[in-house]
């Protein structure tokens, strides 16, 4: 090969890599990107028994239900729907009731919502971001306009 | 002595503008005396800098609550080790943390650099300096810590509970460390690109300061990684979280900047894509600063009704980013490009290092802006977390781990591949034998794991093949052999203990994933549980009174095989008053390499406690590989070699007297 | 005048660094090229090094030697070093050293005439509450007795002192822990049981909950006449919805109490109020000494107002950054009502409407406990 050939091929194996690693994000990106619902949003969504999603809102005041072991029962509102969760493992030191908070998991076929994971992540205000926007964006919770 | 502190910043800030203009005109117009007053500005700048970081610790040592900041973080009754660390555990303090060691090395590079061409320490200052003065103007302009109130308080607000932990506490001053260490770099190639020329000083410069800041945010990211993993209850050591990976993407560009920095300097090649790397590493130094101090993660549109800070931060970047790029596309024709080598050398290993290493950059920084595009051009929100960098990192680390071994082995500019090969068939056989006696003897084992144990032991020996081999293992005498390791160069050994530590992490990581078990129960006072052949009995809960904190501490026993208690294990709820948190503060048993590790969940009705335990095997070698590297860099840094920057003042009047007016 | 003095002198300081290299000789420095090939020769001398210890092989080492001769060849063509500054350079080299050496103090003392709180000292906690006694305000006594409780936490006296105190300064949480360590160091009393009630049901936004009825209870057992803890239980009571059974037990007080006893106007008031179509859970559920207006009479009643006016201030402030504590919406427009701020109580009844939803449970609540109030929403 000559120097120039050589260098040829030098930039298409570049270039063969980065397309395919460009292609491999952006595949990966449609496949494992989870999306985010509130229980209001999953009428008009389709949420497929077995899709992985991440479901937010507030925990419903009184549904909180210790069953076997570790496992608990609590129903997720935006205050229009509310969905049933289980889950097993430990809740997070902030879950508590009339708070926000984030489950992740998939739709059983009985509808219920098992979450494999649960986040009572905060900003100062007490608020999962997502879950703060969605009841934003419902009217349901107002920013206070602070001076 | 608060408002000395404040006076003191304002000065500083002064001064930056001065270090900013004043140098940048003096190399212009070539005029000594302007570009002299860079160093002692510089100087300067930082003790006035670090007064004014110094009061404003003071003021949170003495809960001085005439401070608005000491008021919304702090409390009397804290320990005083958390009222000074408090000092940077908020916005306002943290920022004066970033500005504090950023004019540390910008007074480094003055003290240092009077080996250096007069015109590029010039324009070095005058980058720094200007960098300073923008933080400097965003501290001032919005986020002063030096706000007063007036009558003050009689109490404060405390500090976030889960901020009150020793790891957290050094955390931020390690990751600033290394985030503003690559100042210095950018700084440099900002100056060479001014000047239009790359000194032959530059790589020898860039080099150790690219090695500190990679040291520094090394651990900056292992001590992060370890706090999250016994802070928050959960066991996880890495989240993908976009605060994690805005520190990750700068420490794989800063590695990438190392081992570019390394051609650059033995062989005078890749002189402008190193140039090109050092500053974008900075920018992802300041794209992390920006994401998580903007409060854009928190949301797009709190960050929307609330700009200030963001649209200031965000100003910053482009200013920087953008300019430094535009800069470089001016300018970048002009300078000399280096020689040329062939693809199979450790040059061309070390392209393809940075090919991966800058590859997988761009799949995080897609993954962690991604999102935050979603959710402002649309309404979906989505969230990308670990399955997809599993998915796109993950390819990207294996070959590149892979061909770690080899890369020190291939010499300069003509490597010969089948000869590393032979002198790796020891580490080869070695990995493969892990592998199956993993795949074969260990339950629960399965092929991925066997490899990726079978990985980690190729590149541990890979790295001491490496010393080995430079030692003249085979080819000559022991006692030889001996004095020829102890005369290595340390960069060798740096490089060995570096590319050990990462094999070591790569061991914890496997281990901990493919082979820790998990379990959840609710258990009751002197019940007995089994967790991967250990036996652990809970005692029970007891009630404890801390200085600013109540908690319920759950007292575990560690049985042996005679069945009599062997350690103690305790994890507790505590509950922080002030702030009406409560926090889980887990209990880790180390044992050899692993870790016994258990976290209390919610008491029942009936008195008994959910208990999540794990036995997470080797899961200590992910952050010891982190300190392993560290120490790889350190002693990189020790080489006499790279110390030197450039000349000594000595040699440099033996050997051109001259000194021309 | 200290603080202007130490200001003074680091201006100086400052300036001083800019002026003296300015005025400093100008030495001449060796043009890059020369920079360049000094390194390049300590490179050939680190090559050589690595040679003779065998670092590097013969023929890779001459191959790098030749291209670091190259390199040094290579210099010959570069550019001449730096040209020479003319008059009109001189000429601008000198305005920016004016404007530098000017800027330093004009920059400082005005941005932070602009900004800075020159007059404020420090003010460490250690020195304010060492102050004293009569200079302090109530809160620094409280500052003060809780660092004397933090040290001695065994001291009973002291948890017993501070427990009313807190109550009087709306501390639900403190005075309950208050209480509870008294009980536990100085032993059971039907007023300290009696305060933890109080303290428990204060807590809860006036709610009379089963702690506090426990509480209550044990007051009564060793106190049977204790006015506090048959009022809070006939409370409890009408919280139920058992109004008449609460009409019954605050009728039977009427009876036994004393004339002159303080707590006979908040058992009228209750009566006359248990009459209406919702008892008031939180408004009535305070008793006579809890009125907080009637705080310490250590405080004069401008100190008295300012207090409660930065307690309310103070509640009013975490209630914007936490909106979704129903209890504290209601504690807060009990609080302006009762400072007569009508106008500000509607505004946060409406807030704490639009915070809920106007159909959601706790809306209905708020205003029907406003109405209790004798407050209407502006709807």
């Amino acid at each position: 090969m000559t120097r120039k050939q050589k260098r040829l091929s030098v930039i298409v194996g570049g270039l063969a890599f980065l397309a395919a690693a460009t292609s491999l994000t952006f595949y990966a990106l449609g496949q494992k990107a989870s999306y985010f619902y509130m229980p209001a949003d999953l009428t008009t969504a389709s949420v497929q028994p077995g899709q992985r999603i991440r479901l937010g809102g507030l925990v419903e005041k009184g549904t909180i239900q210790r069953g076997q072991g570790a496992t608990v029962a609590f129903s997720v509102t935006d205050t229009h729907k509310s969905v049933k969760v289980t889950y097993t493992g430990i809740l997070p030191d902030l879950f508590r009731e009339e708070q926000g908070v984030i489950t992740e998991g998939t739709f059983g076929t009985d509808g219920v919502f098992v979450a494999d994971s649960v986040l009572a992540k905060h900003d100062e205000r007490y608020m999962p971001k997502e879950v703060a926007d969605g009841l934003k964006a419902k009217g349901v919770w107002q920013e206070s306009k602070s001076e | 002595m608060v408002e000395t502190g404040h006076f003191a910043l304002v000065l500083a800030f002064a001064l930056s503008l001065v270090q900013t203009v004043v140098p940048l005109f003096g190399a212009r117009l070539n005029n000594q005396r302007l570009m002299a007053v860079g160093g002692p500005v510089a100087v300067t700048g930082f003790a006035l800098t670090a007064l004014s970081f110094a009061a404003l610790a003071s003021a949170y040592a003495s809960s001085d609550f005439s401070l608005a900041t000491v008021w919304e973080n702090s409390h009397s009754l804290q320990p005083l080790i958390y009222k000074i660390t408090g000092t940077w555990g908020n916005h306002e303090g943290s920022m004066l943390l970033w500005v504090l060691i950023l004019t540390f090395f910008g007074a480094l590079v003055a003290a240092f650099g009077s080996n250096l061409p007069a015109t590029l320490r010039a324009n070095v200052l005058a980058v720094q300096g200007a960098i300073g003065a923008t933080f400097f103007l965003f501290i001032l302009a919005t986020s002063n810590p030096f706000i007063r109130l007036n009558p003050p308080p009689i109490e404060g607000r405390d500090l976030n509970p889960i901020l009150q932990d020793l790891g957290l506490a050094i955390h931020p001053p390690l990751l600033y460390l290394g985030y503003v260490g690559f100042s210095i770099c950018f700084s440099f190639s900002v100056a060479a690109l001014i000047e239009g020329r790359i000194d032959a000083s530059w790589a020898r410069w860039v080099r150790p300061w690219t090695l500190v800041a990679w040291m520094f945010l090394t651990g900056g990211i292992a001590m992060g990684s370890y706090w999250a993993y016994y802070e928050l209850g959960w066991g996880g050591f890495w989240f993908w979280d976009p605060v994690e990976n805005a520190s990750f993407m700068p420490w794989l560009a800063g590695t990438a900047l190392l081992h570019s920095a390394i051609v650059m300097e033995k062989r005078s090649a890749l002189k402008i894509w190193t140039l090109l790397l050092a500053i974008l590493t900075f920018s992802l130094s300041l794209l992390g600063t920006f994401l998580v101090r903007s409060g854009v993660l928190t949301s797009v549109h709190a960050f929307a009704t609330d700009p200030t800070r963001g649209v200031f931060i965000l100003c910053i970047l482009t200013l920087f980013i953008g300019g430094s790029l535009a800069l470089f596309a001016l300018r970048a024709s002009k300078l000399t490009a280096g020689g040329l080598f062939h693809p199979i050398s450790r040059e061309g290993a070390l392209v393809l290092n940075n090919l991966f290493l800058t590859t997988a950059t761009a799949t995080v920084l897609v993954g962690t802006l991604y999102p935050l595009a979603v959710e402002a051009f649309s309404a979906d929100k989505i969230s990308v977390g670990a399955p997809f960098f599993n998915l796109t990192f993950a390819p990207l680390m294996v070959p590149l781990l892979v061909m770690v071994p080899f890369g020190p082995l291939l010499a300069w500019k003509r490597g010969d591949v089948f000869g590393v090969a032979q002198r790796l068939m020891v580490a080869f056989a070695a990995a493969l034998l892990a592998t199956l006696v993993t795949a074969l003897f260990i339950d629960g084992a399965s092929v991925l794991a066997a490899l990726g144990v079978g990985l980690a032991v190729w590149l541990i020996l890979g790295a001491l093949t490496d010393l080995a081999v430079k030692a003249g293992l085979g080819n000559a005498a022991a006692p030889i052999m001996v004095r020829r390791l102890v005369g290595l160069p340390r960069s060798v050994f740096g490089t060995a203990f570096a590319h050990l530590g990462l094999g070591l992490t790569v061991l914890g990581i496997v281990g901990t994933l493919c082979f820790g078990t998990e379990k959840i129960l609710s258990m009751h006072a002197g019940e007995i549980v089994e967790i991967s052949g250990r036996t652990v009995r809970f005692v029970g809960l007891y009630p404890a009174q801390g200085p600013n904190y109540s908690e319920d501490r759950g007292r575990f026993e560690l049985i042996g095989v005679s069945g009599s208690p062997i350690g103690e294990i305790s994890s507790a709820k505590r509950f922080y008053p002030v702030r009406q948190m409560t926090t889980t503060e887990s209990g880790i048993k180390t044992i050899g390499l692993s870790q016994l590790y258990l976290s209390l969940g919610d008491e029942g009705k009936d008195g008994s406690v959910v208990v999540r335990l794990w036995w997470k095997p080797l899961v200590t070698l992910i952050w010891g590989g982190g300190l392993v590297m560290m120490a790889g860099a350190a002693m990189s840094l020790m080489d006499r070699r790279l110390r030197v920057g450039a000349p000594s003042r000595r040699r440099k009047q033996a050997v051109a007297p001259a000194g021309l007016p | 005048m200290l603080f202007w003095v130490i200001a003074a002198i680091l201006t100086l300081g400052a300036s001083l660094a800019v002026l003296l290299p300015l005025a400093g000789a100008s030495k001449g420095a060796p043009s890059s090229g020369d920079h360049d090939l000094e390194v390049y020769r300590d490179q050939l001398a680190e090559l050589d090094r690595d040679a003779a210890r065998g670092l590097i092989g013969p023929a890779e080492a001459a191959e790098a030697r030749a291209e670091i001769a190259r390199r040094i060849l290579r210099l010959g063509n570069a550019d001449p070093a730096g040209e020479t500054s003319g008059r009109s350079a001189s000429v601008t080299a000198r305005l920016v050293a004016t404007v530098a050496v000017l800027a330093v103090p004009l920059v400082s003392w005005g941005l932070y005439s602009q900004i800075g709180s020159p007059d404020l000292p420090s003010q460490p906690l250690s020195d304010r509450l060492a102050k004293n006694p009569a200079d302090s305000s109530v809160d620094e006594l409280v500052a003060r007795a809780e660092a004397h409780l933090a040290a001695n936490p065994s001291d009973g006296r002291g948890w017993d002192v501070l427990a009313p105190v807190y109550l009087r300064m709306q501390r639900f949480a403190d005075a309950a822990a208050a209480y509870r360590n008294a009980i536990r160091l100085d032993g059971d009393s039907a007023v300290r049981q009696a305060g933890l009630g109080e303290a428990i049901a204060g807590a809860a936004g006036g709610i009379v909950s089963a702690d506090a009825q426990d509480a209550f209870e044990a007051a009564l057992k060793l106190d049977p006449a204790n006015a506090k803890a048959s009022f809070y239980l006939a409370m409890a009571l009408a919280q139920e919805g058992r109004g008449k059974e609460a009409a019954a037990a605050w009728q039977a007080m009427l009876g036994t109490l004393p004339p002159d006893s303080p707590w006979r106007g908040a058992v009228e008031q209750a009566l006359a109020k248990s009459g209406g179509p919702e008892v008031a859970s939180g408004a009535a559920a305070k008793g006579p000494d809890a009125a907080d207006v009637d705080a310490a009479s250590s405080m004069s009643p401008q100190d008295t107002e300012a207090m409660i006016n930065t307690m309310v201030a103070g509640l009013d402030d975490k209630l914007r950054q936490n909106p979704r504590d129903p209890e504290g919406w209601m504690r807060l427009v009990r609080s302006y009502v009762v400072l007569g701020k009508t106008d500000q109580a509607r505004d946060a009844l409406g807030r704490a409407i639009a915070v809920f939803g106007a159909d959601s449970d706790e809306a209905r609540k708020f205003t029907a406990f406003a109405a209790s109030l004798g407050l209407t929403a502006t709807e």
